[in-house]
């Protein structure tokens, strides 16, 4: 490998003090040319013609206490503590994450996952898990995002090789949260519309609210990685485990540079399967 | 940037005042987006809650109260018993009929989300918005349907901003867009509609149903279920009829429909047929797609 991190012996000290032992191992073993990968063969090769080396799978983790937050029963409203234990609980992950890359030495991290597992031990803790595999540029070229930090990127080797045909490189997965309670309707309420199917528009704004809350929080991300834009942007809702009138509203996406304004990608070739 | 309607929540015109757009495209499909000229500018998306039940006017639960109530609607059919009196349980009468006032709560719904995704497209300053998406969903337990209409505003490369004009929308993004618009047609909004038909069973349809044909109506076990068939037929039937009323002229391209039905008690159901594609409108001579090459995997 020539293109091996600098002084990978010194890098086990440097290790950032919250990543557990048996990471700097592992780490240590990687930077000496072994590389672990949950890519397939053709998304090894697609990476791989783009000019970039997978480096090893990288992982971090957080075991948060999500708490619990009083509602009030007749109106919406977002609970702002669970907002921000579910939002930083999945930034610790990521974070983790990204100081594996960095003792890497990796340009970014492709094909994240960001998962939520709750476990029978833990009374309203919830884990939180970004994995995915590095990635190191073979120019030795730095593809860094604007913080200094590898890229992170949920897009596949498939959607990774596409976009670095569109003169876009990634910036970092980004999101927003909100977690939000939605109002139960009183009896006076219900009896007062029955019989009709009428907006209401009460609750057309709470809910519109929330969801552009978890947009515009995710955007705020874009901005501070100086993003021109944001790519793949879903918008998921879980109950988790707090019943069905509390929502999280989780927006994703991958932001992304422009690095050129020409479009390399072929035209692509109509074809036509004749296989059954 | 016009400013945006007041009617939008502050954090959606918060959203759109920063520099770097948003897309819910996949990367294929904004390669291919990029690719045909077009240019992302905004995810946009409208939202519309309504109180959803099932006991609007004409649509009792019971079957004692309104038996040939009808929705108000065009389609009605009833079916007589044919054995006279047997007794009080008897279904001696049944009926098929449009529920017009779920057809009307359905469009009223989609179409004051759908008005809202196009207020923040204008807001962007869309040309058009792809990749649309429209979901109806329950809402946890609140008696409440959701209407949700999503896409990704763009604009067209060298072309100025669009003047009062609505932006077209189309459920198609990516190539199949592209192929469409190479062939001569220009997307010009999305269509969709949803038709709603009630059974009420009579006695031979109930027995057919249960599975127990021979003893009433002396058919075979496998006769057709006429009234359910009728009903089904007439869905479908219906959505197209409403769809094509939205069409003015424009054809329809990638329809799909999808038909559900809902159990509302021993034979009785209610059937809905929602039908939704895109209004297109041919702009030039039609031009074929190149002739595609033929392959076979080896495998």
């Amino acid at each position: 490998m020539t293109d091996a991190p600098q002084d990978p012996s010194a890098a086990p000290e440097e290790l950032p003090k919250d990543l557990p032992e048996a990471t700097s191992r592992r780490l240590a073993e990687l930077e000496h040319g072994l590389f672990t990968s949950d890519l397939s063969v053709n998304e090894f090769l697609l990476i791989k013609e783009v000019g970039f080396h997978p480096l090893g799978l990288v992982m971090g983790s957080s075991i948060y206490h999500t708490g619990i937050q009083t509602r009030k029963w007749g109106q919406s409203q977002e609970l702002t503590k669970l907002t921000e234990a579910m939002y930083n609980a999945r930034e610790l992950a990521m974070t983790r994450m990204e100081e594996e890359a960095d003792q890497l030495g990796a340009d970014g991290v492709v094909g994240v996952r960001l998962d939520v597992n709750y476990y029978e031990w833990g009374k309203d803790a919830a884990e939180f898990i970004a994995v995915g595999t590095a990635v190191k540029a073979e120019s030795g070229v730095s593809h860094r995002n604007a913080l200094g930090k590898p890229f992170t990127s949920d897009l596949s080797g498939q959607d990774f090789w596409t976009l670095m045909q569109t003169g876009y490189i990634p910036q970092g997965l980004v999101m927003g949260t909100c977690v939000y309670h939605i109002a139960h309707r009183g009896l006076g309420q219900t009896l007062g519309s029955a019989g009709q199917n009428v907006e209401l528009p009460n609750f057309t704004q709470a809910l519109y609210e929330a969801r552009e809350m978890a947009m515009t929080r995710m955007q705020d991300e874009a901005d501070r990685l100086e993003a021109s834009g944001i790519v793949g942007v879903r918008l998921e809702e879980k109950s988790h485990q707090w019943g069905s009138h509390t929502i999280e509203f989780l927006s994703l996406g991958t932001a992304v540079t422009k690095t050129s304004d020409e479009v390399t990608l072929p035209v692509p070739t109509t074809i036509i399967s004749l296989d059954n | 940037m016009p400013d945006a309607p007041a009617d939008l929540p502050e954090a959606a015109s918060r959203r759109f005042e920063s520099r770097a757009f948003t897309s819910g495209l996949t990367v294929p499909d904004f390669a291919a987006c990029l690719q045909s000229g077009l240019r992302p500018v905004g995810f946009v998306q409208g939202f519309c809650v309504m109180q959803w039940s099932w006991y609007g006017m004409g649509s009792p639960y019971n079957r004692g109260l309104s038996p040939y109530g009808g929705g108000g609607g065009g389609y009605s059919e009833t079916y007589q018993c044919p054995h006279g009196y047997v007794s009080a349980e008897h279904r001696s009468w049944g009926q098929n009929y449009e529920q017009s006032w779920v057809e009307q709560a359905w469009s009223q719904g989609f179409g004051l989300a759908y008005g809202r995704m196009l207020e923040e497209a204008t807001a962007v300053g869309a040309h058009g918005v792809i990749g649309v998406i429209d979901t109806s969903d329950r809402l946890s337990d609140l008696g409440v349907v959701e209407f949700h209409v999503r896409g990704t505003a763009v604009t067209v490369d060298g072309v100025p901003a669009p003047r009062g004009g609505q932006p077209w929308t189309t459920y198609l993004a990516g190539q199949r867009l592209t192929k469409l618009v190479e062939a001569g047609y220009a997307p010009v909004s999305v269509a969709a509609a949803v038709a709603s038909v009630r059974v009420w069973a009579y006695c031979i349809t109930e027995y057919l149903l249960g599975g127990g044909g021979s003893a009433w109506g002396g058919q075979q076990s496998s006769a057709e279920v006429t009234q359910v068939a009728a009903a089904r037929t007439a869905a479908r039937q219906l959505a197209r009829e409403h769809v094509r009323a939205q069409l003015g002229g424009d054809s329809l391209h990638g329809a799909e429909m999808v038909v559900s039905e809902r159990e509302v008690g021993e034979g009785d159901q209610e059937i809905q047929c929602l039908l939704r594609g895109n209004r297109v409108r041919r702009f030039k001579e039609f031009d074929p797609v190149a002739v595609p090459h033929p392959t076979v995997r080896l495998s």
